[in-house]
């Protein structure tokens, strides 16, 4: 369910466009509407710093391109210490109306682009990380990586994975960054306010969005919307933000801490074609893992926060 | 230098046909499917006799732009205000959003619609009348059906005459119809409208008697028969003659009778008839029983106006056949004998069947029955008419024959008002075709309606439907004239026309746009989409989110 003036305030969304047609994501591509989403939330005052990742090779071939932004494309690892960089240069020539965004994949972010991630967090570089997370390494043919939840096929875990999903968000909650929030495309709206509050608080925001796949997942290409609700309103991708330090639950995840209230994991695992292999077995594995999840969640929320008391309010 | 292309001219084009590496142009090559948008037919406009356009109606009311969905309206109803409160509402019946939570409450926005036509009906310019025709219609009867036709002929240009037997104008508005259900003042402000565009009634004038019915046919260039069906079936048993017949009761009433029969007075028969009967006597002081063959469940009547007759107390006595009448000091005997159901008959209801050696009796002051009327065609030339004495007519189209048309009760027996307004309305378009020297042919019908599978439901907040306000049993049963149900207010419509699922119909709401991962879907046409299938890669999303069911996939060609 959607928020009861959803349909009025899309309408308000600017119709402006810096992701162009023509680009070429895959039919159905869940991160191409994320950056969509990005450009209504932040204009193209921004400029963008993408590594090796699926959005690296979106906008087309040289000398084309469809972002009408700029663009700083770098290396697998290094989103965080470019956008150091870039945010330094800003400051040196007296530029303070620009916007820094690091658009990674989560390959770029909980594998290899971790430490200069975590080295830009640790400096508290003004700037905003948004991690679109498929789940795999997307671009180069679907390979595992540490976002890939547990008993996901992947090129590379034929039988489907055997380990967890790191916890990235609250791994980045433990540099003490003052924004930190998850969001799904398939709610814009709360896409599009949490990169706006972000673009309002001075340090390092960490912006965890999970953008499903089609090509990876394993579905049907009319399905993506579908499938990132499901994935919130089964609890398995909870939407909450932690600002500096204050743990919350959004709309509709706020509604989903009793348990009668979210969805059979199953209306989203039996959708994709990634998760065909798993064993009753392997669903109540993640059944319980999620009911722990979910535990913490309302823990974090019901306490004021204080238990997370990661960061003080600058 | 990296060429950020401006406009879609600049994009460039390739002639690869599949999707490699390097053909960032158009990707609309990429696609098996393209979405496309339809109007489909909703539930609502399906089910309802006029095939009001509800879906657009409500958007017009969503944008607050009530004058343009009151002339939507128009173009399929012409009396909201009356549909508006004593239609039993087909349109709600499979309403999508009842399978979510509660049907629209689709009645009462035509009410406030209705309401709202009303007051402006008599202004100038409010209904556009076509350039003059210069050709005669007699209309004979001046029930729904005859007003109906006659606006929408008088709107085509042409002359219009309704020919009144009754004193006053509305056949069955006027005289059947108790005021508590639709007030008086609104037929006579609807009548008084189509006097005003133009259209002539003649009151107190009943053709087959003041006037001859061949000299109606000869001085018009098309004569309509719209004469309703008012003459009481018998029930075929002894004592029948004791008994008043339902309708002329009611028009008693509503010409100022104020004095029940008597005090115990049993109504027998299961339809509207007999409800309004048994309710208007209640509103007379009198302590009305409704005496049917069979139960509840089978009874034709509106299943609200039953719950309300028996909210006002009136008795039933189901299952319950009278098989003789007969007077006895002052009072009515009924003798009686009791049914069980059977088999279903051809009407799809159990057919009630008389249990032996149960007869009984019941004592009245008076007897009214209303088991089912018929027209009175004795006045009609036989050629018109087969065997049983109904008209011989196409009920698609009106058509009977010569320059002779009908419509209404008259054809399809008793009825309800949203019916008869729809067959005037047909058969005027059939009148127009007949006059223009066309081939008349019926409308076209209605394709299957959308059903909730097509719409989805995620971007719908539950919310209860607006309930109109009922005076309370004991309120309403002290006056005959007070209306028991009230309108709800503008702000609550709105609401109501947000509840809308505008199933089948785009609701203009950008969910496509904001999903689509190609930002190729253009909302230049008022907001509602147009697809770029140039750069379109066909991925469905569009399609699988439409919350109206509006977006479906077409196969490309090869």
């Amino acid at each position: 369910m959607q928020s009861t003036k959803f349909m009025e305030s899309i309408k308000e969304l600017s119709k402006e466009e810096y992701l162009l047609r023509g680009h070429i994501a895959c039919a159905g591509c869940g991160p191409a509407i994320g950056l969509r989403l990005l450009f209504k939330a932040l204009g193209n005052k921004i400029i963008l710093v993408v590594p090796a990742c699926c959005s690296s090779v979106i906008p087309g071939p040289y000398p084309y391109t469809s972002l009408a932004v700029p663009v700083q494309n770098i290396i697998f690892e290094a989103t965080g210490a470019t956008a150091s960089g870039v945010v330094a240069a800003l400051r040196k020539k007296g530029v303070n109306d620009v916007t820094v965004v690091g658009w990674a994949g989560d390959g770029g972010t909980f594998d290899i682009g971790i430490q200069a991630l975590s080295g830009a967090a640790e400096r508290g570089t003004n700037f905003i990380y948004v991690c679109y997370d498929n789940e795999a390494y997307g671009n180069t043919g679907v390979q595992r990586s540490g976002a890939t939840p547990y008993g996901a096929w992947t090129t590379t875990t034929p039988t489907g994975k055997k380990e967890r999903k790191k916890d990235m968000p609250f791994i980045m909650a433990a540099h003490r960054i003052p924004y930190i929030a998850t969001a799904c495309p398939s709610y814009p709206l709360d896409f599009v306010k949490k990169l706006r509050k972000a673009k309002a608080i001075k340090g390092t925001k960490f912006i965890h969005l999970l953008a499903p796949c089609p090509t990876g997942w394993r579905y049907d290409t009319s399905k993506t919307v579908e499938i990132g609700r499901l994935a919130v309103q089964t609890g398995l991708w909870a939407l909450f933000e932690i600002e500096y330090g204050r743990f919350k639950l959004n709309p509709p995840s706020d509604q989903l801490i009793d348990k009668e209230k979210r969805r059979p994991i199953k209306e989203y695992l039996s959708l994709q074609g990634r998760f065909r292999k798993l064993t009753d077995d392997d669903i109540e594995k993640k059944q319980k893992w999620l009911d722990e999840d979910w535990e913490r969640y309302h823990k974090l929320a019901s306490n004021n926060a204080s238990d997370l008391a990661l960061c003080e309010e600058i | 230098m990296v060429v950020v292309p401006k406009t879609r001219k600049e994009m460039p084009v390739t002639t690869l046909s599949v999707p490699t590496i390097g053909s960032a142009g158009k990707t609309g090559f990429w696609r098996d499917f393209r979405p496309v948008m339809v109007e489909l037919v909703s539930p609502c406009t399906y089910d309802c006799p006029a095939n009001n356009r509800l879906p657009q109606i409500f958007e017009k009311i969503r944008d607050g732009k009530l004058e343009e969905a009151a002339k939507i309206f128009l173009e399929t109803n012409p009396f909201p205000s009356i549909t508006g409160r004593i239609c039993p509402h087909f349109c709600e019946e499979h309403c999508n959003r009842s399978e979510y939570d509660e049907a629209v409450s689709i009645r009462s926005i035509e009410r406030f619609l209705g309401d709202y036509i009303l007051e402006r009906k008599g202004e100038a310019g409010f209904h556009e009348i076509s350039t003059e025709k210069g050709k005669k219609i007699g209309i004979i009867g001046s029930g729904p059906a005859g007003l109906s036709a006659a606006y929408y002929l008088r709107k085509m240009g042409y002359n219009v005459t309704i020919f009144e037997s009754e004193e006053k104008p509305g056949g069955m508005l006027t005289y059947g119809i108790p005021p508590y259900r639709l007030p008086k003042q609104i037929v006579e402000k609807e009548v008084a409208a189509l006097t005003k565009m133009g259209i002539e009634i003649k009151s107190g004038k009943t053709v087959g008697e003041d006037i001859k019915f061949e000299d109606v046919q000869k001085e018009f260039d098309a004569v309509l028969l719209a004469i309703g069906a008012w003459k009481e079936r018998d029930i075929g048993i002894s004592g029948e003659q004791l008994m008043m017949s339902g309708l002329e009761f009611l028009g008693e009433v509503n010409k100022g009778l104020m004095e029940p029969p008597g005090m115990d007075v049993a109504v027998i028969g299961g339809g509207n008839v007999s409800v309004d009967v048994a309710r208007t006597l209640k509103r007379l002081k009198a302590k009305p029983s409704i005496l049917y063959r069979r139960t509840e469940k089978e009874m034709p009547a509106i299943s609200e106006e039953v719950t309300k007759a028996k909210e006002d107390g009136i008795e039933f006595h189901f299952l319950t056949q009278p098989v003789d009448a007969s007077k006895k000091n002052g009072k009515i005997v009924l003798k009686c004998i009791r049914m069980r159901l059977g088999e279903l008959d051809a009407s799809g209801r159990r057919r009630p069947i008389p249990i032996e050696g149960s007869q009984f009796t019941l004592e009245f002051d008076a007897v009214i029955k209303a088991i089912g009327e018929g027209p009175d065609t004795t006045w009609i030339p036989k050629k018109f008419l087969n065997e049983g004495g109904w008209m011989k007519v196409d009920s698609a189209t009106g058509v009977v024959g010569e320059n002779l048309f009908a419509a209404g009760d008259l054809i399809s027996g008793p009825a309800t008002v949203v019916e008869a307004i729809a067959a005037g309305r047909r058969t005027a378009r059939s009148i127009n075709q007949y006059l223009r020297g066309e081939e008349i042919r019926p409308e076209v019908p209605l394709e299957k309606p959308v059903k909730i599978e097509g719409i989805n439901i995620e971007y719908y907040e539950p919310k209860e439907r607006a309930k109109a306000s009922e005076l309370p049993p004991e309120e309403r049963t002290k006056s005959l004239d007070k209306e028991e149900t009230s309108g709800i207010s503008l702000e609550k419509v709105q609401d109501e026309a947000h509840r809308c699922f505008s199933c089948g119909y785009c609701r203009a709401c950008d969910i496509c746009w904001i999903f689509c991962p190609d930002g190729s879907v253009d909302l230049e046409n008022g907001g509602k989409p147009e697809f770029d299938y140039d750069y379109c890669k066909g991925c469905g999303i569009c399609s699988n989110e439409c919350p109206c069911g509006v977006i479906i996939m077409e196969r490309e060609e090869e």
